[in-house]
């Protein structure tokens, strides 16, 4: 697993040791991405990290944009979050656990400009408005599973 | 197989005929008929802004796959890039409304049946065209129909203007009968008119729909420098005739007929009628790109699974996102509200939402992340930077030089 500085760099701290593979910002290079599922269809936009104190207990899991881990401690990426979360990091405040939408970080295949799972999005919670939106709505209505590349 | 020469030059035809949009048939004739030529200047600074900006955008899509409010949300982060899909979409919706209107306005003047009789009709035919119609026959079929408004220039031949007289209207200058203000307000307008925001959602997310590659980009830039020059040109044909017949006549254009009455008087109704068509297909075709673009918005700073390529079930949210834009428009303009005055609101709004659209465009195109060896050359950012200067500027003067003119009146 990839470790991740959080927070603004504090500059009194001795610089991180030289870590082995790539270095990714969380905040350039992780929040805000476009998420695809292995068959590169469009999952979500990556709303905020789950941040675990690495060791720790899970009920350490924090959004990484509360602040609450302050970079004095470890940490690790556990998941990447989206849904309802994304209302928080524009007004603040805190959603609870139940209410976000989890991608646990082992389905996560490769961070390029955009970050690519390596599972199928039609199993994953976080896309059942999607789901719910094609059943229900879209999908009922006449030529709503017409290829438009298929026959013009 | 279609040789690459025809490729080419489709591309340029539907560049033309696509650059017009209610926006530009509206306030070019407005600002003919009160300001002659003396504005022609501005469309060509637009016209230049919107050939950066478009190629720039179309450049990071064809590159890097990723469409322009991706970036935006990318490098903005979700709160200033949520203020940006805030009034991205409002000016959206706004010229969408506008279009359906322009649509209803366009019938109404060739089957003299109540253009609030039309709206329905053509929000269902735009919505049928976005939920069945393959991506690129869309844009060729309304591109080429679009070409017919090449009748103004036709018109301004056939007018036989005394043609020293009409070039020394192109130097900038108010006219003695307006204010300095309202001078600006329609220097503003006109620049809206010809950046408006959608075209940049619209071009880089096509060029997603289309699969450009690298290999597209020469195309691309073809099209973008050829046909936008050509199409910016028909704008000021349009304004054109207006000051050769609507000026000297005191006419101030406020309905959609008023600016076929130059075609009429230099062409008859034949011409009238070749107008018409170009009017009908270029508020069409610029209703399609409107509501696509709502849809892209949305979906881009959401995360969600968008495109035309795909099938409507394979993208319920986008598409749901554009039934309900169409739904609305539908809804305003059964409020009786003028088309026209939503028009000319619209792009002095879009002048507003300019800057924070073309500043992540700006940025990332010189990311090597993204772009690679394709980043911007210094030339192009130069040129960039300058037109953001302009932008800020505009979208600054916008709303004051509109509340102290009284939009122009």
């Amino acid at each position: 697993m990839r470790r991740t500085r959080t927070g603004p760099r504090d500059l009194s701290r001795e610089p991180e040791p030289q870590q082995p593979g790539r270095i990714l910002d969380a905040r350039l290079h992780l929040l805000d991405r476009q998420v695809l599922d292995i068959d590169d269809l469009p999952v979500c936009t990556l709303d905020d990290l789950e941040l675990e104190v690495a060791g720790g207990e899970p009920a350490d899991r924090v959004p990484a944009e509360d602040g609450r881990i302050d970079g004095s401690v470890p940490v690790v990426i556990s998941a990447l979050l989206t849904g309802p979360v994304l209302g928080t990091r524009v007004f603040g405040g805190r959603p609870p656990a139940s209410r976000w939408y989890r991608l646990p970080w082992a389905h996560v295949s490769d961070v390029g400009t955009v970050v690519h799972l390596s599972v199928r999005s039609a199993g994953l919670d976080a896309t059942w408005l999607e789901r719910w939106t094609r059943d229900h709505v879209v999908g009922r209505i006449p030529g709503g599973t017409h290829d438009p590349e298929g026959s013009g | 197989m279609k040789s690459r020469l025809l490729t080419v030059a489709l591309g340029i035809l539907t560049a033309i005929g696509g650059f017009l949009d209610a926006g530009d048939l509206v306030t070019n004739a407005v600002v003919g008929s009160r300001f002659g030529l003396s504005l022609a200047w501005v469309v060509g600074v637009g016209v230049v802004g919107i050939c950066v900006f478009a190629h720039m955008s179309g450049k990071v899509a064809a590159v890097s796959g990723r469409a322009t409010f991706e970036i935006i949300r990318e490098r903005l982060g979700p709160r200033t890039a949520g203020l940006n899909l805030v009034a991205s979409l409002a000016v959206t919706v706004l010229t969408l409304i506008a279009e359906v209107g322009g649509i209803a306005l366009a019938l109404q003047l060739a089957s003299s049946v109540d253009h609030r009789l039309w709206v329905p009709v053509a929000a269902l035919a735009v919505w049928l065209v976005l939920w069945r119609v393959k991506f690129d026959v869309m844009e060729n079929v309304t591109g080429l129909l679009g070409l017919a408004l090449v009748g103004f220039a036709v018109a301004v031949f056939l007018l036989g203007p005394d043609w020293g007289d009409l070039g020394a209207q192109l130097v900038p200058q108010v006219p003695a009968q307006e204010s300095a203000a309202v001078y600006w307000y329609f220097a503003i307008a006109l620049f809206g008119a010809a950046m408006t925001p959608y075209e940049v959602f619209f071009f880089s997310s096509g060029g997603v729909e289309d699969r450009w590659t690298v290999r597209d980009l020469a195309t691309s830039r073809l099209n973008v420098l050829v046909g936008f020059p050509l199409g910016g040109l028909l704008s000021v044909a349009i304004a054109a005739c207006a000051a050769l017949v609507l000026l000297p006549a005191g006419i101030q254009v406020d309905s959609m007929s008023q600016l076929t009455l130059p075609v009429a008087q230099a062409g008859g109704t034949l011409l009238v009628a070749v107008v018409i068509v170009g009017l009908v297909a270029a508020t069409f075709g610029a209703a399609l790109e409107t509501a696509l673009s709502t849809g892209y918005t949305l979906s881009q700073y959401l995360g969600w699974s968008w495109g035309k390529f795909r099938r409507p079930a394979a993208a319920p949210r986008f598409h749901l996102a554009m039934i309900l834009a169409l739904v609305v428009a539908i809804g305003v303009l059964m409020t009786n509200v003028d088309p026209i005055a939503v028009t000319e609101y619209s792009v002095v709004f879009s002048a507003v939402a300019l800057p924070l659209t073309y500043l992540p465009i700006l940025v990332v195109a010189n990311d090597p992340e993204y772009m690679g060896e394709h980043v911007n050359g210094r030339a192009m950012n130069v040129l960039g930077t300058v037109y953001l200067f302009v932008l800020v500027v505009a979208a600054l003067a916008a709303i004051p030089l509109m509340i102290a003119t009284e939009a122009g009146g």
